[in-house]
This record gives structure tokens, sequence and C-alpha cells, in this order.
């Protein structure tokens, strides 16, 4: 039985992702109208809205696009994580402020390249960035090192991750790099930062999500198959956590804001990482999925190599991950990303996923984002009826 | 050539180099660069420490392309970067000498020469392989 402070996904709808010469506006328009015509609605059915990017543009001027509907909007700002924070504003907005339907958008459209961070900015002095370490690539590379050593996971598994990512986007209509990948490829291809060569890196592009939300039970009015958000949980670091830019780390614990995370969305949920039977988890590097496949609970450390091996990650596995091929075949617009993975999951658990479908009817999906400096937000998707 | 230390504040001393960190006087966690907090316990009572100059590699990767600025050099090659386990804490730092490396090999502080600005050297912190101590 659905609840008024029930919140589900009625409407979802992406951009292409990939390289992108037009305005910023221009892709996050094309992502609202195309979540707006999938709920059934109108800009003026929309009372509460959130946008976020990472770029300089303001998407709350959005509305001088989509129409002065007088409609609160609120912009978040938080790196990668920014797709999962403005869908949990949403989220909170709709139960805190009485409103029925709320938009969410998040987008960006990033310069080529590893994204070039200013020390200042992270309280860091110059001599970080003078000697080369403010370096994102490094980051990954040092921090799946030390994962492989810890767990005893063999370097080939990275290789497993990136073929699998590009086997799953070779069939995606929205995926941005398509062309199948070979393990061996992978592993001989071009090293960026020992042990990440660079088909194990995802890059910064363009791209824009855009969901719609409604409160049940207007949400079942709505939508033949509304997918219920039944958590979202924000995280950040404690002491132990290992993340980018850092100039020194401590001893002991290792602690990671997607553990808590994860383990903060599956606890509000009701939900054990065993029943989830679709994922979606950040992807940065190869490394990064290996990572956060323990992190989040769903599988063991040291494990994770087998369940590539034994065809798990795939679609008819036991756990499909990264279905439209992830942030490896997507590439990275950071306000948009997160939104991505929910996209995907909700296009899954309705039975009308834009490229590989899980089969036999997924009821619970879970998505993870994660990133600078420090934080994690993850969701629980299910398909509960009315 | 005159020398100079890229940023003096990393140092307890330059000859021989050992870094400059700082120690709760609540938790004992050390944290490099020195600051004035602590993010561990969020205590205040912290008091500038002299950190260990040897310890084993705790993480490593060598970077093959050249960064974007503000990175400086006097001519891109393949080097280095790891994490340092000094004991008490955890430095990132230069690994020089070699561009492959083992987790737990011992290492020790030296500084090393980073660009030429200006006709000064700048030299910044580095560990290269060395005996356990
Ligand atoms: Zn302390």
């Amino acid at each position: 039985m659905t609840g008024h402070e029930d919140v589900y996904v009625v409407g979802a709808a992406r951009t292409v992702f990939g390289r992108f010469d037009g305005e910023d506006n221009d892709l996050a328009e094309e992502a609202v109208r195309g979540a707006l015509a999938d709920a059934g609605i109108t800009w003026s059915d929309v009372q509460f809205a959130v946008g976020g990017t990472n770029g300089e543009t303001k998407p709350d001027n959005l509305v001088a696009r989509l129409g002065l509907t007088g409609l609160p909007f609120v912009t978040v700002k938080n790196g990668c994580a920014t797709g999962g924070v403005a869908l949990m504003t949403a989220r909170n907005g709709l139960i805190a402020d009485g409103a029925e339907i709320a938009c969410v958008v998040g987008y960006d459209n990033h310069a080529r390249g590893a994204f070039n961070a200013s020390p200042s900015r992270y309280g860091i002095g110059d001599w970080y960035g003078e000697t080369g370490m403010m370096v994102t690539t490094s980051y990954f590379a040092l921090k799946i090192q030390r994962y492989l050593h810890e767990h005893g996971i063999d370097p080939r598994t990275l290789g497993y991750a990136a073929e699998k990512a590009f086997s799953y986007a070779s069939d995606h209509p929205y995926a941005w790099r398509r062309k199948p990948v070979t393990v061996d490829e992978a592993m001989d291809a071009d090293l960026i930062n020992d042990p990440l060569t660079r088909f194990m890196f995802c890059s910064p592009d363009a791209g824009a999500v855009s969901l719609v939300l409604a409160r049940g039970p207007r949400a079942f009015d709505m939508c033949d198959r509304p997918v219920r958000l039944a958590s979202v949980a924000l995280r950040g670091r404690r002491p132990g956590s290992f993340e980018v830019f850092s100039t020194w780390l401590s001893p002991g614990e290792r602690t990671s804001p997607s553990i808590d995370a994860a383990k903060a969305a599956f606890s509000a949920a009701g939900i054990s990482p065993a029943d989830v039977q679709v994922a979606q988890l950040q992807d940065t590097d190869s490394g990064a999925e290996i990572m956060h496949l323990a992190e989040t609970g769903l599988v063991e450390h040291g494990a994770q190599t087998a369940g590539y091996l034994d065809g798990d990650y795939l679609v008819d596995g036991r756990l499909p991950v990264n279905t439209d091929g992830g942030l490896l075949a997507n590439g990275e617009p950071v306000g948009a990303s997160g939104l991505r993975q929910v996209h995907e999951v909700v296009r899954q658990l309705q039975g009308r996923a834009d490229g590989q479908q899980v089969p036999g009817g997924p009821t619970v999906g879970f998505t993870h984002v994660y990133g600078a400096p420090g934080i994690s937000a993850c969701t629980v998707l299910t398909t509960e009826g009315r | 050539m005159a020398v100079r230390i890229v940023d003096e504040t990393l140092f307890a001393s330059t000859d021989p180099p050992t870094l400059r960190g700082s120690r709760c006087e609540a938790c004992g966690a050390h944290v490099f660069p020195a600051i004035g907090s602590c993010p561990m316990c969020a205590g205040v009572d912290v008091a500038p420490v002299a950190l260990p100059d040897h310890g084993v590699v705790w993480s490593w990767t060598t970077q093959h392309f050249a960064p974007k600025p503000p990175f400086r050099t006097d001519g891109f090659e393949p080097f280095s970067i790891g994490y340092v386990d000094l004991g008490p804490v955890i430095v990132e730092g230069w690994l020089v000498g070699r561009t492959q490396w083992t987790i737990g090999e011992p290492v020790r502080l030296v500084l090393a020469h980073a660009w030429t600005d200006d006709g000064e050297a700048v030299h910044t912190f580095a560990f290269e392989p060395g005996d356990a101590q």
C-alpha cells in the first residue's frame, strides 16, 4: 500500500553522452522535455525543481526556457555526487513542501582531458600541483594498487571490468564509447598510471539526465510502472578514508563514505544487498568498480574476480552491474552521472531498458555515486505495487 | 646553481631533510603538512612535529603522461608517486630512482630536483630506495 510519503520516479530521459558543441542549457532542456513527455505532463505541472551541474551555468535559469511558472528551483553542486544530491533534495522537497510533482535535472559539458583541479580550492599549497601530484588518475591508480595488494586480487580483473563495460555499451544507444574491447586489448593498452591503462578510465564529457518524481498515490495515476525511490542516502568521509588529493593518510582501519552511504540506503529501504537484482556503481576507473562492488556490500572483498569470470555481472548473471556501460563507456558529465545511473535502473525495473534488458522482471535496483572530496550517495529503487 | 625549496613550510629541516607534520595532543593523530586542527577527532590542540625520515612503500603508481599546469618540469619523463608509511602517518610524495616499485619495500626521504625556475633549481621532497631502520 503506497503512502503519501512514498516518492516514485514517473518519468525519465537522458541525452546521448559524449562530445557536445552546443550550450549546456540545450542539453539540460532536451533531458527535461524528454522526462516531462515520458511522465505525460508539462512544465506547468511541476511544483518543485532541482538542477545540478559542476559547470558555470545556473540550472535555475532553465526556467527562462521551460516557463516562468514561479516554482522553487534549487541548484546543487556536489562534485561527482551532484546527481545523487539533486535527487535527494527533490525527494526531501516533495516531502517537506507538500508538493506532488518534482523535476530533477543534472548536466555538464566538460572540456577534453583529465579534470584539472586547483590546489587552493582543496586547501593545499601550490607545491602539490607544481610537483604533478594534483592528478585524479594517479589517485585512482594509487588506490586500486593498494586494494589489489591488500585483497590478493589478480590485476587482470581490471581488464575484465573494462571488457564488460564496453560490451554493455555496444548495445546501448545513449552510451558514448560503444566499441567492444577485449580483456587483452584493455590490459595491453598504453599505461596512464600503473596499473591502469587508457581503456580503464572514464573521461569527462557532456550529457544530461532528467527525472520526474511524484508522491504516491498520485504516481500511480501518472504512470503504469512507477519505480519507488525506496531510499536515498548521502554520506561524507570519516577518519580512515582514502580520498583524492590526500597529502597524507591515517594508518589503521580504512573507511569509506561509500560503505556508510550504502549501509544507510539499504537500512532505510529495509532491503539487503543480497536482494539487489540490478546495480549501478561508480566506475570512474575499472578499479573503482572492483572496490565499490565490495564497499556497497554486494560482493565480498576478494571475491570480485570470480564474479567477472562466472559472468555474475552480465545481464543474465546473478547481479548485473553497470548495464549501460557505466562511466567507463558513458564518460562523466559530473552533474548528470548519478542521475544516469538512476535512469538506467528505472528503465531496467520497468522492463524497457535502452540497451540489454535484465531478464525475469527485476524488482530491486541499487545505485551508487562517489566522488571528491569524499562523498557518496546511494539509492535503492523498487517496483512495489500500489 | 642556486637552490630553492618548493615550500619551506613542508620541512622541519632541509639538511638533513625532515618533513614537518602536526600532532594532535588529544588523539595522537599525525597529519602532513602541519595544520592547526585535527580532522581525526575535531580537536584544536595540535603542535608541529618532525616526521620519521624512513618508511615503506604503501602504494605506488607511475605517471605516464605530463600533468596539466600548474605542473612544472624541465622536460617530462614518466615519474613515480607513492604513499609512504612512516609509522604515525602515511605521506604522499615522489618516488625517485626507478619507475617500478613493490609495496612494502623500504625507502628514505631525500631532496629531489623538481624544475628550474629563472636559473634557480627548485627542490622538493621525495623518497628513494633505502634500508629499513
Ligand atoms: Zn585528534
